[in-house]
């Protein structure tokens, strides 16, 4: 035996757990190849198969999981209300500053118009007289109180006896009835017959009421209605009441109380001085 | 000329008085009830004869079991008064004189209209011995559903308080 042979004999006898060890990671390195070859050869085939499920199912959705969505996104909405109002908060913030946003915008251009020389220096004094501040008094002018509708109307019966209106948009007659009826009850309610209903405010109007002892007027306004709108309305109104209704409203009305030799005042010609007086009043 | 003459039509709870104003003002019917909430206002112009026209301003009282408690406020200047009773209910007309005095004291020498309405409901010989029983005078039996007098109910006042005024 030669000396090359004996190292071989020994390596073996030596290193005999070492190759049992080269030989397990050869075996696996091969599964492992096999198995990546394989893949490969089941992802071609697979593939398109799946892609199209998915496809019909992404489909599919609003007709299968569509109602069952929808019926949890409502019962979550009702749950957490609180969360959902948080939620559109913002948005709706944002969308009515945009709106304010624009309002302002058109303030502003009446503004500027507003800022001519004379007007700015007539503003200034009034403001040094009044102690109220410019702007008070410009946003005062752009805003001022105008009368757009006048109802004479019977106290008890809440018949209308005449009217007069910038514009016609409703029954007058109906509306009489029902500001009668709101000011009984209001005035009932309160047990305070001595007393009267003065003021109904209805968002951008305000109808002011003024009572005598057989009638009372409404006067429908838009504006800024403030007292000192409310004092000139109120001269006017007892300037018509006085010179025109000959104090006593039972001698020139058909009521009850009336004699057959009282000669009813007409309609027209009520509605006539309704308009000389309130037609172009400035409050 | 035309005038405008204010109506008020009054009775217990669910008689039928909204829906006989509503068939008269409007020619309509619905089984759907609501019940009236203090009054209600409605309008109609009326044709009494050529050149001769009325505007009935109809308030709706909302219905009540003791008609004393009606606010006094809404009957003060009527020109006219409507008071209902179901005749298939003999609640809503069982104290029916009282009711009345009540009324006529609270709106002395106002013309009133007694008016049975539901008459749909009940047969003829039923209504006839109901009434008999309580020996009620009737003005008109109506019925808001079928239209049955509405009309002629209102006209009849209508006529009644021009030729009074």
């Amino acid at each position: 035996m030669r000396e090359k042979d004996k190292i071989e004999i020994l390596k073996d006898i030596l290193f005999a757990e070492e190759h049992e060890f080269e030989e397990k990671i050869a075996q696996r390195v091969e599964l492992l190849e096999q198995t990546l070859q394989e893949r490969e050869k089941l992802s071609k085939k697979v593939d398109p198969i799946v892609s199209k499920h998915i496809e019909e199912f992404t489909k599919s959705i609003p007709q299968t999981l569509g109602p069952v969505i929808t019926e949890t996104l409502k019962e979550e909405i009702r749950l957490h209300k609180d969360e959902v109002v948080d939620a559109l908060y913002p948005i709706l913030g944002k969308m009515v500053k945009k709106y304010v946003a624009q309002e302002m915008k058109l303030l502003s251009a009446k503004m500027n118009n507003q800022l001519g020389f004379l007007a700015f220096w007539k503003r200034k004094v009034k403001s040094t007289f009044t102690g109220k501040n410019e702007k008070g008094l410009m946003f005062d002018d752009l805003n001022v109180a105008k009368i757009e509708q006048v109802l004479l109307i019977e106290k008890d019966s809440g018949i209308l006896k005449a009217s007069f209106a910038k514009s016609r948009a409703m029954d007058e007659e109906m509306v009489s009835g029902m500001l009668t009826a709101i000011k009984s009850f209001v005035e009932d309610a309160f047990s305070q017959r001595d007393q009267n209903l003065e003021l109904i405010e209805y968002e951008l109007y305000q109808i002011h009421l003024q009572s005598f002892a057989t009638h009372y007027m409404a006067v429908v306004i838009s504006g800024n209605y403030g007292l000192t709108s409310k004092n000139r309305l109120q001269d006017i109104i007892f300037d018509f009441y006085n010179s025109f209704m000959a104090m006593n409203l039972d001698l020139v009305f058909e009521t009850n109380n009336s004699e057959n030799s009282i000669v009813p005042v007409e309609k027209s010609k009520v509605e006539k001085e309704l308009r000389k007086y309130f037609g172009n009043a400035k409050i | 000329m035309q005038k405008s003459k204010k109506i008020v039509v009054l009775g217990h709870f669910g008689v039928g008085k909204t829906s006989l104003i509503r068939r008269f003002v409007t020619d309509t019917f619905s089984d759907n009830y609501k019940v009236t909430i203090g009054v209600h206002i409605t309008k109609k112009v009326v044709e009494i004869s050529v050149e001769n026209e009325v505007s009935l301003i109809l308030w709706d009282l909302e219905g009540t079991d003791d008609i004393a408690t009606i606010r006094n406020s809404y009957l003060l200047g009527t020109h006219g008064a409507v008071f209902v009773f179901d005749v298939s209910r003999p609640s809503t007309f069982e104290h029916l004189k009282d009711d009345l005095k009540i009324i006529s004291d609270k709106m002395p020498k106002v013309p009133l209209m007694v008016v049975g309405n539901k008459s749909d409901l009940v047969t003829e010989s039923e209504l006839k011995e109901v009434l008999d029983e309580q020996e009620i005078s009737v003005d008109f039996l109506t019925s808001a559903k079928t239209g049955k007098e509405v009309n002629t109910l209102f006209l009849k006042l209508a006529t009644l308080l021009t030729t009074d005024a």
